[in-house]
């Protein structure tokens, strides 16, 4: 069954490969004629029924005929109207020679492009640029007034924090990469695009810093994403399961973020961010493990407090994935485990219940993550309702059904709540997904199949690789130096190395001695 | 992906195989709060079992206990303890659950009659826990597991829970083990007692309290002792970890009371022209809770005066417990067998069998270091006029 769906796979992708050839001019190396109805018939055959796409017939200095293409919204009208047609109408022009000249010397323009081949002027329209065609030449002028609607830049509302910048990386990438390039100012912070995509032409900006970022795996993330063959990308997302080391992992191994600080810290650390036009998530390329349990505020509060609030992570994250399962197999296998008072209260509360732990367990936690779902996915005016329904079905109401028991109701809370703890949303999901094949571990073998859970998340964690980094790196491999932003957040003055694996290229970030003191200065 | 669907395949069946064969749900499982071994007119074997109910804790959340009886006994007879432990659960819908016990109550009948084999079920069943404590009752057991208590919430917690004030030996079920195993091969047991009700109420609101102790031959019960000279005991076990103790101060009447005692109790084996010596080491100090006295405790030299009294106290409670093992019983359950066997292993060989003869030979000398720290939160003697304070 798998093969035929495999074929059917393959044969849609000749299709959709094909019609997409029938679009595109017939050859790549097709070039503008001298005579502009040739030229202008062509292109309104290829935007045939693009209602958006406007043909404006012009004449220069009231003799040569011209066009001036453009798409609807994407153009700067006011613009064009101001210091274009205006220019030309009332120009005294009188053949090509004296237009030519004219265009490149009097027309307003910061960026003016020559284009000659029919492909070229086709992306000229499509990024939003007006295209200027003249009669009696087969060049066409691309006019650098792209201008469209885009949101203003806001704050990142997936990672919010207290402490920190408060912008986000918005749906342009231009936008993007000047929040970067406004970030690290070194001409050693290197963009290099490309586009992706028969049909989007999304941009893709590798973004790297030169003399940090190892040459291997600028390559290698050139090479990956060169390989993808696809008719669109609408989201990072695309580009990170297309890339990605270990393709059926429930981890993410690339981490993905909105804001442009964190991006310039992996970048400083060696790392390289890929930006995708269309969408503010920028992923970058290698991660590991324990930094995507980490918040960028780690890195903005104070150091001892960072640490605590690491462990804390560190425990609920264990809680998250364990809390459940532990509960179930302890009331179902092993009850000597309990102290005597706390299992007397249980079982008082479980009397009434009529399912095992197993079902209750189960049933609470995916009620729970029907509402966790339902909540994002809903509109606002009705995200109301979810919360007090949830209220109802987590909560008092089901206890005093007699459907769960009450400390269920808690293990369920406290669990929601854990996985909440870890700031990458993509890792929490995967965390809360393991939950339930251990849950069903722990109801069938007790804490037995909660250890074989455990062995083959941490088998699978040792195994995978994000880049040619281990996953679990620093901690395994184990690098003791490297635990400094790991197991605890090192003061800055001490994280004086960058991470290595990513940072080994160069390895010293600051100037030793760091550390204030009151006889260093100040004073 | 085909492999995919294989291992899931794989973990799937894991559900239809006899995964779960030990899977029991809280709701289906008898809880043991304290269970009672006794012995009956015609020799059987006779289990009582105190069994949690948990409907009558329900109700408000696990608060309050709704009025009803949260326990409830039940009894089965049987040729042994595994037979008795059958037909206690034909009387029970749930599954006997051990693993909670932490009493195991032995009747005096069972007692005098031995113990070992009643024993060797609850050492090699899975369920009943290692650190269970364990005693033996001079009421009737079953009448102990059916008390309601008005403080606790069964006759069970009781007992564990004045354990914990270090009153009686606290002997768990592995200790009693060990014990039996021991050099000496004798045991000491906890006794039992029902505190009379108190006056209005029903004859079983009340609860057990420990009083004396039970002295063990082998596994067979052949005596008590008192509460003083379980203290006795419990000071050269070294068991006792902070005590009241008053003691009558020199030539006056009335008495000074120290507390907590902080004890630490070595013994020191001798032997030396076949005269076996037991040297047995305190050093004990605390803090003064009440003097009735005239004295006043900022001197330095009634301290020391004190000191002396205090530590002439605590050798006549520690000579009591051993009178009665060396002259009564002439029985060992004060480790000294064990301590003769580490420091002369030779010498130890030759009475080894005939140890019991020899217990009562050996010279006990108790030499006792006391120490009183502070005199309290008063200086003189609270309530007296400074001239009638003596020195």
């Amino acid at each position: 069954m798998v093969r035929r769906v495999k074929n059917l796979l393959k044969t849609k992708h000749i299709n959709l490969s094909h019609s997409a050839t029938q679009k595109k001019p017939s050859d790549k190396q097709a070039t503008l004629t001298y005579t502009i109805n040739e030229n202008i018939e062509y292109f309104r055959s290829i935007y045939a029924n693009c209602s958006d796409v406007v043909f404006r017939p012009i004449l220069i200095g009231g003799v040569i005929q011209a066009y001036l293409l453009y798409i609807d919204g994407l153009a700067n009208v006011e613009e064009a109207d101001e210091q274009i047609l205006n220019p030309l109408m009332n120009s005294s022009a009188k053949n090509t020679n004296e237009m030519m000249n004219m265009l490149e010397n009097k027309i307003p323009v910061t960026n003016l492009r020559k284009l000659s081949t029919l492909p070229e002027c086709i992306d000229s329209i499509s990024t939003g640029n007006p295209l200027l065609l003249c009669d009696g030449i087969n060049i066409g002028y691309s006019l650098c007034l792209a201008k469209w609607e885009k949101r203003a830049i806001g704050e990142p509302t997936a990672e919010v924090g207290i402490k920190g910048p408060r912008e986000g990386f918005t749906e342009t990438i231009n936008v993007s990469t000047s929040q970067l390039r406004r970030i690290i100012k070194s001409p050693s912070l290197k963009m290099e695009e490309l586009f992706i995509g028969q049909l989007t032409k999304t941009k893709v900006v590798i973004s790297y810093i030169e003399g940090i970022a190892n040459h291997n795996l600028i390559e290698e993330v050139h090479n990956r994403l060169e390989r993808i063959k696809i008719d669109g990308i609408l989201d990072s997302g695309y580009i990170e399961e297309l890339i990605e080391d270990h393709p059926y992992s429930p981890f993410p191994q690339i981490l993905s973020t909105e804001r442009p600080d964190v991006v310039c810290s992996n970048l400083l650390e060696g790392r390289v961010a890929i930006l995708v036009d269309g969408t503010p998530f920028v992923i970058i390329a290698p991660t590991t493990f324990f930094s995507l349990l980490q918040s960028h505020e780690d890195y903005y509060q104070r150091f001892p407090i960072s640490s605590a609030v690491r462990w804390l992570r560190y425990l609920f994250l264990i809680i998250s994935v364990l809390l459940p399962s532990l509960y179930v197999a302890i009331l179902t296998f092993h009850h000597e485990m309990v102290p005597t008072a706390l299992l007397l209260s249980v079982a008082a509360s479980r009397e009434a219940v009529p399912f095992p732990a197993l079902v209750e367990a189960l049933m609470m936690e995916v009620t729970f993550e029907a509402l966790r779902e339902a909540g994002i996915r809903l509109p606002k005016q009705v995200g109301a309702a979810v919360s007090i329904v949830g209220a109802l079905v987590i909560g008092q109401a089901a206890v005093q059904a007699g459907l769960v028991s009450a400390p269920m109701v808690i293990v369920v809370a406290i669990t929601g709540i854990a996985s909440f703890m870890i700031p990458r949303y993509a890792m929490g999901i995967g965390f809360r997904i393991l939950r339930f094949p251990i849950i069903f571990l722990a109801g069938a073998l007790g804490l037995l199949g909660v250890m074989m859970g455990i062995i083959a998340i941490i088998v699978h964690l040792s195994t995978i690789r994000s880049f040619g980094v281990p996953y679990l790196s620093p901690l395994a491999p184990l690098k003791g130096s490297e635990l400094k932003d790991t197991l605890i957040r090192a003061p800055w003055w001490k994280l004086k190395t960058r991470p290595h694996l990513t940072g080994e290229y160069n390895k010293n970030r600051q100037s030793p001695g760091l550390k204030p003191d009151p006889s260093k200065g100040g004073e | 992906m085909k492999r995919f669907f294989l291992s899931l395949s794989y973990f799937l069946s894991i559900f239809m195989l006899s995964g779960c064969w030990d899977r029991v749900e809280v709701n289906d499982i008898a809880i043991i709060t304290a269970t009672a071994i006794d012995l009956t007119e015609d020799n059987q074997i006779k289990v009582t079992a105190q069994v949690f109910i948990p409907r009558a804790l329900s109700g408000g959340g696990g608060l309050g206990t709704g009025g009803g009886d949260l326990t409830l006994t039940r009894k089965g007879t049987g040729s042994n303890l595994a037979d008795a432990v059958s037909k206690l659960q034909m009387v029970l819908p749930r599954t006997i659950f051990w693993g909670q016990c932490k009493v195991f109550i032995f009747g005096m009948g069972l007692a005098e009659n031995g113990i070992r084999e009643q024993l060797d079920f609850l050492v090699r069943h899975p369920e009943p826990r290692g650190r269970a404590f364990m005693f033996v009752s001079k009421a009737d057991t079953e009448k102990v597991l059916q008390l309601l208590p008005p403080l606790e919430r069964y006759s069970g917690e009781v007992l564990k829970e004045l354990l914990d004030f270090n009153i009686g030996l606290s002997v768990t079920m592995k200790d009693l083990d060990l014990m039996l195993t021991s050099d000496a091969q004798n045991a000491v047991l906890p006794l039992i007692k029902v505190y009379p009700p108190n006056k209005g109420k029903m004859e079983n609101e009340s609860i057990p309290y420990i009083s004396g102790s039970a002295i063990f031959s082998k596994d067979k019960m052949i005596g008590t002792i008192g509460e003083y000279e379980t203290r006795g005991i419990m000071w050269i076990k070294n068991m006792l970890k902070d005590s009241t103790i008053s003691f009558k101060a020199g030539n006056e009447g009335e008495e000074i009371s120290v507390s907590p005692v902080q004890s630490n109790v070595k013994l020191k084996p001798r032997i030396s022209k076949d005269k076996w010596k037991m040297t047995i080491k305190v050093q004990a100090e605390g803090d003064v809770v009440q003097n009735e006295t005239k004295l006043n405790l900022m001197d330095p030299e009634t301290i020391k005066r004190l000191e002396n009294d205090f530590e002439k106290n605590i050798k006549h409670r520690i000579q009591a417990a051993i009178n009665p093992l060396q002259n009564e019983f002439n029985i060992d359950i004060i480790n000294f067998a064990t301590e003769f066997h580490h420091h002369y292993p030779k010498e130890w060989k030759k009475v080894k069998n005939r140890w019991n003869e020899m217990f009562p030979q050996v010279e006990v000398i108790v030499d006792v270091d006391a120490y009183i720290r502070r005199p309290g939160y008063t200086s003189t003697p609270s309530g007296l006029p400074k001239n009638e304070v003596k020195k």
